[in-house]
């Protein structure tokens, strides 16, 4: 599904270059769940960004499902990230003047859904993340949690095989944590998503995740490795 | 994206920066307003000049004269002229560039030819004979214009003081300029009307009935004519009116057989000839309209005579106005020129209230082409908005402004009339401008828009 090879992502920053991502080789799997751990500044961000299409590497080689990202256009990069990546943060990243359905439908509007349907599909994606309720309240009348559930459902509207979460749980207290881990898993085993979280807590990593990679300065220190279940596969 | 999203997301930003949205559109309305003012007076003016000159039937009017020569000037038939060609015999002017050719006889033949070409409505020799009037015991001397019955209600004889038309083409009467008339009776030119006009010629046929005098030697004979007063028309302030006001005016048909036999005609008084081999100075040549005046003035032309008309100078007063045109748009393309930096920092503003928002829709899977449409619409309709209140605005303040000139103008004795003009293509024009110019303003921000980082503009608070 995704493969670097000799990743880098090089910051000119006057004089000197920072590298945050240095000659970074990594595979993942179809339907893996892998959690991206490491101190802060040891490029997690950077390498999601990069995976997500934000971001274009500095050299080196990033494929996701056989299209090297290195080597994308503007408009095809938007096409990635329209369709193979959905993207959930740590700040939820919802458009404040929208209703949660609005959010959601926003993303179907980009991929061209007809109106009808994209309110529809939004609809029915809230109700599954248990928003059934809230579907027209805006993202400062909703909770944290709340919040990061219509994220979620706004990040599947496209149907991306890949999710990427960046510290998804880091402003939210410990319960809804787990409910929203809960939910990224079930994504992950009942859907078969390709997960990439990145988090500080290693806890949280553990417990979810069934690899655990650790950066530092740019580069893998360690990784669990893929689970055999998943390299058969 | 499909292009009615793109309206969707646009409209619901300008919505929601509502103060700010109808503040730049009302900016744009003050730009066209002035904009499409301004050429709205140069337009209406124009209007006012060149259509009263129209009016006043003497665009389509052609003065054809014998041989080639260019007439300088602008047309009118004062004796001295008249006598110094007739001398020459109607060959090559001054200034004449084209090889002489025999010059071809300005007669009735010559009338009738003019008559049969296609769009013309009248052709009729211009005559203008000096003749002497008694009224109340004084004698003076006049010019009187031979007028044909095809200017009936026609240029300045559309509306007439005091009195009406010739009631005929061939009767004994005689209209007179209002200027004339309050000469004769400055308290009431009106009861003039009905009064009779002693007129008198100097016949060169020495039997004619009348009083035998001797003018430069040569023996003539004064012939006086009951004449009455039938109408008093003011004289066209129109330049040049070949059609022509003289101090008096009577029918053409009686100015034709007072011509024939008066000394003044040099022509009539050396050859003795008969009438129908008897040459004219110059012959007017009506046709049916305007835009028929050059090419029949070619066609007589072709024929061998010199054919003036006032079409030129209505071309050149045309280019006149254009160039007021411009410079009127100019003028007004300065508010329009604000405004458009108005968009500018608007669109400016709003990117930057927005980066964050940018880079989500990015992050989702926004095309550079979807945010940039997004701008452009935002800054098109606020261009369309604009436009369309700054017509209504130009439009109304110009109404305004034409009452009290009018006001003005009637006090000042003048005729009111509509200084400004808003036809249709005035003010599709304004709008597609309008377009044009938020879009070209919207151009910038949209592009700052379009390339934004998303990561730079996720991290924006
Ligand atoms: N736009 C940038 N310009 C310069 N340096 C940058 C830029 N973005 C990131 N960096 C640097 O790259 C390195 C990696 O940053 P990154 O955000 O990936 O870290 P991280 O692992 O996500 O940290 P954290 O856990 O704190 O979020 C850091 O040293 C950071 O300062
Ligand atoms: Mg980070």
């Amino acid at each position: 599904m995704l493969h670097t090879r000799h990743l880098c992502r090089h910051y000119p920053m006057g004089g000197t270059i920072v590298k945050a991502l240095d000659d970074l080789s990594l595979d993942v799997a179809e339907g893996e769940f892998l959690a991206l751990v490491g101190t802060s500044g040891s490029g997690k961000s950077t390498l999601l960004n990069l995976i997500g299409g934000l971001d274009q590497p500095s050299a080196g080689s990033l494929e996701v499902r056989g299209r090297d990202l290195a080597r994308m256009t503007r408009d095809e990069l938007s096409l990635h990230r329209r369709n193979t990546v959905g993207m959930i943060f740590q700040s939820f990243n919802l458009v404040p003047s929208m209703t949660a359905v609005e959010n959601v439908a926003l993303s179907l509007m980009f991929a061209g859904v007809p109106r009808a349907e994209r309110d529809q599909r939004a609809s029915a994606l809230l109700e599954a993340m248990g928003l059934g309720g809230r579907q027209h309240h805006r993202p400062k009348e909703l909770s944290g949690g709340e919040q990061q559930r219509v994220a979620v459902a706004r990040a599947l509207a496209n149907q991306p095989p890949l999710l990427l979460a960046d510290e998804p749980t880091g402003n939210l207290d410990s319960r809804t944590s787990r409910e929203i881990m809960d939910l990224v898993r079930t994504l992950n085993e009942r859907d078969g998503k390709t997960i990439i979280l990145v988090t500080h807590d290693a806890a949280l990593a553990s417990a979810y995740a069934r690899r655990t990679v650790t950066l530092l300065d740019g580069n893998v220190i360690s990784d669990t490795g893929q689970p055999a279940v998943l390299e058969r596969a | 994206m499909t292009f009615t999203d793109t309206l969707l997301l646009a409209f619901r930003n300008l919505r929601q920066s509502r103060l700010r949205t109808s503040l730049t559109t009302l900016g744009v309305a003050i730009g066209i307003a002035s904009l499409a003012g301004m050429v709205s007076l140069g337009v209406g003016l124009q209007e006012q000049v060149v259509g009263r000159l129209t009016q006043s039937g003497v665009f389509d009017s052609i003065t054809v004269t014998s041989g080639r020569a260019n007439i300088p000037g602008m047309g009118g038939m004062g004796l001295g002229r008249v006598a110094g060609r007739g001398g020459r015999g109607g060959r090559g002017g001054p200034g004449n560039t084209t090889p002489t050719q025999p010059a071809a006889p300005l007669d009735d033949a010559a009338v009738a030819r003019f008559a049969a070409l296609s769009h013309v409505r009248d052709a009729y020799p211009t005559l203008r004979i000096p003749m002497s009037y008694q009224y109340d015991g004084r004698t003076n001397a006049a010019l009187a214009a031979g007028i044909p019955e095809s200017s009936r209600g026609e240029g300045a004889f559309q509306s007439i003081t005091h009195g009406t038309f010739f009631p005929d083409a061939t009767g004994a009467s005689v209209m007179l300029t209002l200027e004339m008339a309050q000469q004769l009776k400055a308290d009431a030119p009106g009861s003039l009307i009905g009064q009779t006009l002693e007129l008198s010629y100097a016949d060169s046929a020495p039997n004619a009935q009348g009083t035998p005098e001797f003018v430069a030697g040569v023996q003539v004979t004064r012939v006086s004519l009951p004449f009455t007063i039938v109408g008093i028309v003011e004289r066209d302030p129109a330049p040049g009116a070949n059609l022509g006001l003289s101090a008096i005016m009577i029918p053409l048909e009686q100015a034709r057989a007072i011509n024939a036999r008066a000394i003044a005609n040099p022509q009539a008084f050396l050859q003795g000839a008969a009438p129908q081999t008897r040459r004219y100075t110059a012959v007017t040549v009506r046709v049916t309209s305007a835009a028929n005046t050059q090419d029949v003035q070619d066609q007589i032309k072709a024929m061998g005579f010199t054919a003036f008309s006032l079409n030129d100078a209505l071309q050149g007063a045309k280019r006149a106005f254009l160039v007021l045109d411009i410079l009127l748009a100019l003028v007004g393309s300065i508010a329009l020129a604000v405004s458009s930096l108005g968009i500018v920092n608007t669109m400016v503003m709003s990117i930057l209230e927005r980066t964050r928002e940018i880079g989500i829709m990015k992050a989702i899977g926004g095309s550079d082409r979807d945010v940039r449409g997004i701008f452009l619409v935002e800054a098109a309709t606020i261009g369309l908005i604009g436009g369309m209140a700054g017509i209504v605005l130009g439009w109304g303040v110009g109404r305004f402004i034409n009452i009290g000139a009018n006001i003005y103008i009637e006090r000042q004795g003048g005729t009111a009339g509509d200084l400004f003009s808003l036809p249709w293509w005035l003010i599709l024009g304004a709008m597609a401008f309008a377009l044009f110019v938020s879009l070209v303003a919207g151009s910038y921000p949209a592009r700052r828009a379009a390339r934004l980082d998303p990561i730079q503009a996720l991290r924006h608070e």
